[in-house]
């Protein structure tokens, strides 16, 4: 067996056993032999047939597809952007989720269940749309990746100001949706994000070389027979795509894009396939158990997703920059 | 015109033109490229060395004038098709992740893969073969970044011979590298046997390594034809703007070129009379080229 089949096959154990132990954390005491009956077999009680199957279960699976997702969407941010600050928040598609959150918020009250998600994915769609309309302009990476950042400004002084006329509790509301949260979700979100990181993945190994291509320069790449635009245009599309649907679902969940990559290329590998598949299973792991910090930190209550990772991430981009200037 | 005109051509330039905001890039260019031939682009600065090759590539838009490859128009190809036909070693590159040895060879295999077709044996054995053609299978898992510029361009090089293209383009291979370094490489090209087009900067490695020059100026063609007939003092007087000395080289037999500030009056000499004196300075100009301590590029 090759070394990297055997790396992947212990993450991909790693991201199973950390999956099977994040169902034993919850308020409700529930032994792990009555998980195992419960999944394999007969639920003591139907209480906790409705807590496993209705609230944790879906809670892990959307973890593990989100962290997947968020940790993919970076991966093929960076390497097509030859930039290793690439994010999809940097892309402003964050902010175009916060706005059409903000937006369905404040103007339907408390019809929200789908038209939370369903407009926040449009508004991630709505802020793609404005950068890749500039970068057509453009056609510079780092330029596009600016692009991003002044549409994310944009969008988010948008969002303030509507929040600022706007009531009270809906304001309220959609902060907390801001700092993300798995406390919402349901097995058909699940299947959702799944679909989306299904067809997202076939397209990436499709174009893997391409994007390869893409980290020696464009020069490089344009003379090994890649169209760079085009290719760079469709991945943000499909960066997009990935990242509006989790935060749609999840709210807003930074840095895992940022820091997972980041861990995956200095133990596996900068190329495109190994770079998606090790970032798959530690953004899944990651997220797995951030969820369970942001459960069990604080009892009767749940600290928001975004405010784990975000601490995580900057201290983890301190030792970066600490480590760097003692090299 | 090329003294060669009997073989057949692989690529043929007619009337090439491009320009930018009204002004020539290039201007009405016309060569022809055998297969085989080493060619050797050369100028001076914004001469329109690079622009060249980058129109040959099919990688400029807005052009005039026709590029045809095997008898086909260049715009008729897929991207794909040419990247299978030809191989570019551009300048240093330096990316900004830290990819292997074996990650940038492995590129060279792109144009031959389909969308899904992952890595074989055989594909890592293609790799394999290729550094050691190149003499680098030692580093194959090092990091591209930390190599030398000189072992950059032969990594580069090897990831041309993946391609398996017909002709090999190179844009300045010397650049960046010490005299040591600067014959390696065009020795390494030398034996490839493939076509190979190149721009150069040093007129003496051009005039020893190619079989035929192409002198531009301005973004016109000055003269085409083998180096002992385009590195007269004439024709780089006039585009350089220097005073040009020109001999031939007691060991290789190529034509030698050296450069003097002012320019006076260009002279051909031989190995047999004395250079003509042009001033103080430029005698240890000239003394230093002939040692070997200053190329002609960076004395201008």
């Amino acid at each position: 067996m090759r070394k990297s089949s055997l790396i992947y096959l212990i993450l991909a154990l790693l991201t199973l056993i950390s999956a099977a132990l994040a169902l034993t954390f919850g308020p409700a005491k529930i032994s792990s032999q009555q998980i195992i009956e419960c999944i394999f077999g007969i639920c003591s009680t139907p209480v906790n047939e409705m807590i496993i199957w209705q609230v944790r279960i879906p809670r892990v699976l959307v973890g593990l597809v989100a962290g997947m997702g968020l940790a993919i969407a970076g991966a093929i941010l960076q390497n097509t952007t030859r930039n290793p600050l690439a994010d999809p928040y940097v892309f402003g598609i964050v902010s175009g989720a916060a706005l059409g959150a903000t937006i369905a918020t404040i103007t339907l009250g408390n019809q929200l269940t789908v038209a939370l998600p369903l407009a926040a994915f449009l508004g991630a769609l709505f802020s793609v749309f404005i950068v890749v309309a500039i970068s057509t302009a453009l056609k510079n990476p780092e330029q596009l990746l600016l692009a991003g950042v002044a549409v994310s400004f944009m969008l988010t002084a948008i969002s303030q100001f509507i929040l600022y006329l706007g009531e009270p509790f809906a304001t309220n509301r959609v902060l907390f949706w801001l700092m993300g949260s798995l406390a919402r979700v349901e097995m058909s979100n699940f299947y959702v994000i799944s679909g989306v990181l299904f067809i997202s993945l076939l397209v990436v190994t499709a174009y893997h070389r391409q994007i390869d291509a893409l980290l020696l320069g464009d020069e490089s790449a344009k003379s090994l027979g890649v169209n760079v635009n085009k290719l760079r245009l469709l991945m943000l599309a499909i960066c997009a795509a990935i990242t509006a649907t989790v935060v749609a679902y999840c709210g807003g969940i930074g840095f895992v894009g940022l820091m997972i990559p980041h861990i995956v290329r200095q133990f596996i590998g900068v190329t495109t396939l190994p770079l998606i598949i090790g970032s798959s299973f530690v953004g899944a792991s990651f997220l797995v158990w951030v969820d369970v910090g942001a459960r069990s930190a604080i009892e009767s209550a749940e600290v928001p997703l975004g405010i784990i990772t975000s601490a995580i991430g900057s201290i983890f981009f301190i030792a970066i920059m600490l480590r760097a200037k003692t090299k | 015109m090329s003294s060669s005109a009997n073989q057949s051509s692989l690529i043929k330039v007619e009337n090439l033109s491009w320009q930018v905001n009204d002004k020539n890039i290039l201007e009405k260019i016309s060569f022809n490229v055998k297969k085989g031939e080493v060619i050797g682009i050369i100028g001076p600065n914004g001469a329109g060395k690079t622009s060249l090759l980058r129109c040959l590539l099919n990688h400029q838009n807005n052009t005039t004038g026709n590029i045809y490859f095997k008898n086909k128009s260049i715009t008729q190809y897929s991207a794909k098709q040419i990247a299978k036909s030809f191989a570019v070693v551009a300048q240093k590159s330096t990316p900004i992740f830290a990819l292997s040895v074996f990650d940038v060879v492995r590129m060279g295999l792109l144009p031959h893969k389909g969308m899904f077709t992952l890595d074989s044996d055989y594909d890592r054995h293609q790799v394999e073969i290729s550094l050691e053609r190149v003499g680098l299978s030692s580093l194959i898992n090092e990091q591209f970044n930390v190599l030398s510029g000189g072992e950059q361009q032969r990594v580069l090089i090897a990831r041309a011979l993946v391609q398996k293209a017909e002709v090999l383009f190179l844009d300045e291979p010397t650049n960046h590298l010490d005299v040591y370094y600067q014959h390696q490489i065009l020795q390494l090209v030398q034996s490839l046997n493939i076509t190979v087009v190149m721009t150069v900067h040093d007129l003496n490695l051009a005039g020893h390594y190619c079989q035929r020059l192409l002198l531009l100026n301005n973004g016109s063609l000055v003269c085409d034809n083998n180096p002992d007939q385009v590195l007269t003092s004439q024709h780089l007087t006039d585009v350089f703007n220097l005073t040009c000395h020109r001999d031939q080289d007691p060991i290789t037999k190529s034509p030698r070129v050296s450069f003097s500030l002012n320019k006076h009056s260009a002279a051909d000499t031989n190995l047999n009379k004395s250079a003509p004196a042009s001033g103080h300075i430029n005698q240890h100009l000239l003394q230093d080229v002939h040692q070997g301590n200053r190329t002609p590029s960076n004395i201008s």
